[in-house]
């Protein structure tokens, strides 16, 4: 209704500010406000019904304050309606005109017509204007005394308004006790439902200082309100019987025979025709039952045809709604759904994040009995239009194979996937039976055979190429060509752009060797030598750890390399118990619509400033995972797991891809295989930092191995900064309270860096082009949070960098801290000129 | 708790704005939402909950227009869906459709509909019937007088009765000279069927309609001849929960004028009126298509308006198809439309011809899912059937009419 605020500076020249046309109406109505001719009303009524639609086209007509209000002596309802409309749009920008119209308004409150004394007295309400509260108070008064239910409707709605435009005239004329009066004994629902509301807000916000208040608000979940609450629920509109059985979750029954008492009053609520009402029913029987283990069961099963009927039933936009609350219940107890899997098959036409919920509820729900029908269902969709759902549904296959002792079927639907020669599906299917091989090793020899046929010429994804390779070199002995294969594969070297694909070509080409010492001799040796020349962190120190360890021990390096193993039992899952509980308490909200529980999203504003204590757990290890190996990693044992974590993040991606924006998770709940060997972690992994870059400079030395010289990265010269900096997260945590802050300033962002700052991770990248790395990273649109690290140049001297970035002021507030404060200036100029350059390169 | 309520036309453009507590939403949202769209490719992909950098939205899009609510606190998702669904329904009710045109010329009765139906961003008064007492509707009548006459009001001058009655869906007490009462079961078939003729799913989803002009305070009771069938049902507040418990009987006060009574859902159904045949067989980067579609339970009644509907794959450069009875139509987003009627006695309908594939392909990997289309009047498929209605007190004069009716819901065949 009123412009946006840009338009009202700059009229765009496409849309006319409409000034002539204002001024024009501007005389009419001036023309007309004092006249009593006939029919004035009729023309008043054409000029009124203008001016409301260049308002609501977004043409400021706010100067037509007085003229409208003086035309607003009227007896007409319709032009009333729409002077209460233009009036309450207006007053708020025109407080000293609002005046004018406190008059004729607390004259129609005192109208004969109930109507007009509502209307009235839900106008002079919404005026917010803050010098004009006193005039409210009168007309509330008699408004909650009203003999209409129609107007006490309206005036307990205008206490809450008047609550939130001054708190303490509305409690000092102690309308919070009429309100309270009113909602244990009006004749009229709504007039009790509306109390309620407006008495919950009023008193949550009053509770933090006044003990009364919160008192108050116990009250209000006490045993007479709620029973008395419950015993009208019926009558109660099916909005308001929303608010009561959300009231009802809060209460805490005595015993368990009122909690079927309530229960048993509830039932029939199931059966609502308002989707609102039945979740909000079933919340009131989840949250009722959870300590009793038994009955919580047969809620499930009570449960269950409402919510599927719901699915059915509405419109495209309630049943996703639904569907996600049918998601987390069938997450939570997948064997009460099992006989309901066919609800859960996809329609042609669904929208892929249906599908994509339904597809993970079928695996949920995948058991002995049927399996086999869901996963023929599954391959269905593997031919799907839609690639990503059926990259999706080849994926569901997997996992209901990992989860089923019986697999034997389902292994041969994943080898014919491999034989449907298109790119996309051979790629999952590869992943997958890696996966499947690592808990099943008996499948080996039937898996073997088909995967031997497959040309790695033809695997393209990383991922997929990966599986392939990490087969060549588990089961080199059983696949007559792998040497070869991976000798040509290190012959392109140069040309394999993922990392990942590099790091399991030099794990499988050393497997290959202990196996087959002869025929993959050449291919090693050329494979360390291509590693230790990568430019790749990760791949130049496996190839120099590879390398030292063969010549320490060979006997060692097998040990270490080539283990023995014990098939995965279980796969941790992505999302961890914890957050799941928080989302299941927070049932029948947005939580469970967007996978999070709400302290992960809600609302900015009352969201408490990030601190670092506990930030960690929230923040993303950025690229300096790369450096810094997260504590976690340490403790596996196997070099696969690189591959798992990098797959469950993207699996995390995927689904975050629906939704506007990405919830920092946190680095650690991305679990992995959790494996049951426990050989030899520390020495088998990798990836861990153990060296620092200069030491491992001086071994190089000692080696006598010609290491390239790392790529010069251009920075000032006045100060250098090591571009293999390395800094673990509870040094920097340390280092940081430690330190005092050595400069704190504002830079503002250009704006293709505003622009390219869709997701954190763009900026990691850029910086670490500059040297300056990440080690944690969070927020959403607009404000993002970066923790940065640096190290001086052949110094140990860090500095530590706090930067949150606003993309809406295109501001940068940055503190620096550092060891060494002398250079902390010119470390502040490099940072700014490396920000500053983000999104222009 | 809704902060704002926007209507936006298919282009985009704001056609209303309604904020709703003292929190002013600015309409710049609205830009952030259309560029969300856009990058989703099609609106109605997009989902019915998004998250913007500022609010939280729900959007609900009817015949184009987007019905959009912000809010910055966190609640439950239904009601602000079922909310937008709501105000879409009774729109359209009073408006007679939905349109940008209809909106714009009305936006005056669109401010007053949401004036009663939300305060402080709360849901209010959904219910037509009461709200067409506070809020006439702008119907042919007025709207002639009201170019004869210039004068307009829509407005009654009564306050509904209803308010502060105990049946807050009844107005009150209405009379007519001619008391009807019209009953309709309305049912859709939702089937997947696949490519060997197996039925993988199939349900029946219904709906019992009824249109009541009948005077005073009628007390009705509908039973059904079968209602152990029904797997499950929801009910419109009007219905008593009691009887329905203890002897299957639907015992209410109806509200006037027309409204959905109960909704049912019956799984497992175990055949279906139609039966289609495709066959695909690929050769040298040529694909042949053969659909036969034919009556597989005769239900009683003609099945009329059949039609089918496939997507063609993307890696076909062109089709050549025809059909011996109806029209095939290849439209511009490469979706084949075959419009049949109702299938001939003398001959199976048949559709054949040859998809040309891309060059590189030898043979079709991606297999289209044909989407059928019918309907039979007079019968409901699931077998579902009234026994009798009954009225308290009759009236001197009572018409009663049943009627079923039978469409396809989600009727999908694959290949």
């Amino acid at each position: 209704m009123a412009p946006p605020a840009q338009s009202q500076r700059s009229p765009s020249p496409s849309q006319p500010s409409g000034k002539s046309e204002v001024s024009d109406l501007k005389l009419q109505l001036r023309q007309l406000a004092g006249s009593r001719a006939p029919g004035v009303d009729d023309s008043k009524r054409e000029l009124f019904k203008k001016v409301i639609s260049y308002m609501t086209i977004g043409i400021d007509v706010s100067s037509l304050f007085g003229e409208m209000v003086m035309c607003s002596a009227t007896s007409d309802i319709v032009l009333k309606k729409m002077c209460y409309l233009y009036v309450g749009n207006y007053a708020k920008v025109n407080p000293d005109l609002a005046l004018l119209t406190i008059n004729f308004l607390q004259r129609d409150c005192r109208d004969e017509d109930p109507m007009i004394r509502g209307l009235a007295l839900r106008s002079l309400c919404s005026l917010r204007v803050a010098n004009l509260v006193e005039y409210l108070v009168g007309p509330l008064g008699s408004g909650l005394k009203d003999s209409n239910s129609y107007v006490r409707m309206v005036a307990v709605m205008g206490v809450l308004k008047l609550y939130h435009i001054s708190a303490s005239t509305c409690i000092d004329a102690d309308f919070p006790s009429i309100l309270k009066h009113l909602m244990l004994h009006d004749s009229d629902t709504q007039v009790v439902a509306n109390c309620l509301s407006a008495l919950q807000e009023i008193w949550s916000a009053e509770a933090s200082t006044s003990e009364e208040a919160s008192r108050e608000r116990e009250a209000l979940i006490s045993k007479p309100v709620i029973y008395y609450l419950l015993n009208r629920i019926k009558e109660f509109s099916e909005w308001a019987q929303c608010l009561v059985l959300e009231l009802v979750t809060k209460y805490v029954p005595s015993d368990s025979s009122e909690i079927f008492d309530i229960m048993n009053l509830l039932e029939d609520r199931l059966q609502h025709a308002n989707g609102a009402v039945v979740l909000a029913t079933i919340r009131v029987f989840l949250q009722l039952t959870l300590s009793m283990t038994d009955v919580h069961q047969q809620v499930y099963e009570r449960i269950k045809a409402p919510l599927l009927t719901l699915v059915s039933s509405g419109s495209p936009e309630q049943s996703y709604a639904v569907l996600s609350h049918l998601h987390l219940l069938v997450m939570r107890a997948p064997y009460v759904f099992s006989s309901d899997y066919k609800h859960f098959y996809c329609q042609y036409n669904e929208p892929s994040y249906v599908k994509r919920l339904k597809l993970e509820m079928l695996t949920a729900v995948a058991n002995e009995s049927n399996t086999y029908e869901i996963v023929t269902e599954l391959c269905e969709y593997a031919a799907n239009v839609d690639i990503p759902i059926a990259r999706e549904s080849i994926r569901a296959v997997g996992k209901i194979a990992l989860q089923q002792y019986d697999v034997n079927a389902i292994v041969d639907r994943l080898l014919q996937f491999l034989e449907m020669e298109k790119d996309y599906v051979t790629a999952e299917a590869l992943v997958l039976v890696k996966d499947l091989l690592r808990k099943y090793p008996q499948w080996s020899h039937d898996c073997i055979a088909v995967v031997g046929n497959i040309s790695s010429k033809n695997v393209q994804e990383p991922k997929a190429k990966a599986a392939l390779i990490w087969m060549l070199g588990e089961y080199s002995q059983d696949m007559q060509d792998a040497p070869y294969v991976l000798e040509s594969l290190v012959e392109n070297w140069d040309e394999e752009h993922s990392a990942e694909v590099r790091l399991h070509l030099l794990t499988a080409v050393m497997r290959c060797f202990f196996k087959r010492p002869p025929e993959t001799q050449s291919a090693l040796g050329a494979a360390l030598a291509a590693g230790i020349a990568d430019f790749h962190q990760d791949v130049h120190d496996r190839a120099l750890f590879y390398y030292r360890i063969l010549r320490y021990n060979v006997s060692v390096a097998e040990r270490v390399v080539n283990p023995p193993k014990q098939a995965v039992s279980v796969f941790a899952d992505t999302q961890s118990s914890e957050i799941k509980d928080r989302i299941f308490d927070e049932f029948n909200s947005l939580s469970v619509l967007y996978q999070k529980p709400s302290y992960m999203f809600t609302d900015k504003e009352h969201r408490v400033p990030l601190e670092f204590a506990d930030e960690l757990g929230n923040l993303s290890i950025g690229e300096a995972a790369n450096n810094v190996v997260p504590t976690q990693m340490v403790e596996e044992n196997d070099k696969d797991l690189l591959l798992t974590t990098s797959e469950k993040e993207e699996t995390k991606g995927s689904r975050n891809n629906g939704s506007a924006y990405t919830v920092p998770y946190d680095g650690s709940s991305t679990s992995v295989f959790a494996s049951q060997a426990q050989v030899e972690s520390a020495v088998s992994n990798p990836t861990l930092a153990g060296h620092s870059p200069q030491a491992s400079f001086a071994i190089d030395d000692l080696l006598g191995l010609g290491i390239p010289a790392t790529p010069a990265v251009p920075s000032p010269p006045q100060l250098k900064l090591n571009t293999k900096a390395a800094l673990d997260p509870s040094t920097f945590q340390q280092k940081w309270r430690q330190l005092p802050v050595a400069l704190s300033q504002e830079i503002s962002v250009n704006p293709q860096g505003v622009a390219a700052l869709t997701a954190p991770q763009a900026l990691l990248r850029h910086m670490q082009s500059h040297s300056i790395h990440c080690i944690a990273s969070g927020g959403q649109s607009p404000n993002f949070k970066f923790l940065f690290f640096a190290q001086k140049f052949e110094e140990s001297s860090n500095y530590l960098v706090e930067c949150v970035i606003n993309t809406s002021s295109a501001k940068a507030q940055v503190k620096i801290k550092a060891d060494d404060q002398n250079t902390s200036q010119d470390f502040s100029t490099l940072f700014e000129s490396a920000l500053s350059k983000f999104g222009t390169s | 708790m809704l902060q704002c309520i926007f209507l936006l036309s298919d282009s985009g453009e704001v056609m209303l704005e309604k904020q709703l507590t003292g929190h002013r939403v600015d309409r710049s949202i609205c830009d952030w939402f259309w560029d969300h769209v856009i990058s989703q490719g099609d609106s109605f992909k997009s989902q019915p909950v998004i998250a913007s950098p500022t609010h939280y939205l729900f959007q609900v899009v009817r015949e184009g227009i987007t019905f959009l609510a912000c809010t910055q606190v966190e609640m439950t998702p239904l009601m602000g869906i079922e909310f937008l669904c709501r105000v879409s329904d009774v729109l359209s009710d009073y408006l007679g459709g939905l349109n940008e045109d209809v909106i714009k010329d009305n936006f005056v009765i669109v401010y007053e509909l949401l004036d009663e139906m939300i305060d402080n961003g709360f849901p209010l008064t959904t219910e037509a019937n009461i709200l067409r007492e506070m809020i006439a509707p702008p119907n042919i009548v007025s709207k002639v007088l009201s170019v004869v006459t210039g004068n307009s009001s829509n407005v009654s001058d009564t306050l509904p009765g209803a308010t502060g009655s105990c049946i807050p869906w009844r107005a009150a007490e209405p009379k007519y000279a001619n008391n009807e009462v019209y009953v309709d079961l309305v049912e859709e078939m939702d089937a997947v069927i696949n490519r060997d003729g197996a039925l993988v799913k199939c349900e029946v989803y219904g709906e019992v309609r009824v249109n009541s002009h009948l005077s005073g305070l009628p007390d009705l009771t509908l039973s059904f001849a079968n209602p152990s069938i029904l797997d499950d049902v929801r009910f419109h507040p009007c219905v008593r929960f009691r009887p329905w418990e203890s002897h299957q009987v639907l015992s209410f006060v109806p509200p006037d004028g027309e409204f959905k009574l109960m909704s049912y859902r019956i799984k497992k159904l175990k055949s279906t009126p139609l039966y289609v045949k495709p066959q695909l067989t690929s050769d040298a980067g040529k694909c042949r298509v053969n659909v036969l579609v034919g009556i597989r339970n005769d239900p009683g009644k003609t099945i009329d308006s059949i039609t089918l509907e496939f997507q063609l794959p993307p890696c076909i450069l062109s089709a050549d198809l025809n059909s011996n009875h109806g029209t095939v139509n290849i439209l511009g987003n490469k979706i084949c439309s075959w419009t049949i009627g109702r299938i001939p006695k003398d001959k199976t309908p048949s559709l054949s011809g040859t998809l040309l594939l891309e060059t590189e392909l030898e043979r079709l990997h991606v297999f289209p899912t044909f989407r059928v289309g019918f309907r039979i009047m007079g019968v409901a498929l699931s077998g579902l059937q009234i026994d009798k209605l009954d009225l308290k007190t009759a009236p001197s004069r009572l018409y009663k009419g049943f009627r079923a009716l039978t469409r396809a819901g989600e009727f999908e065949v694959r290949s």
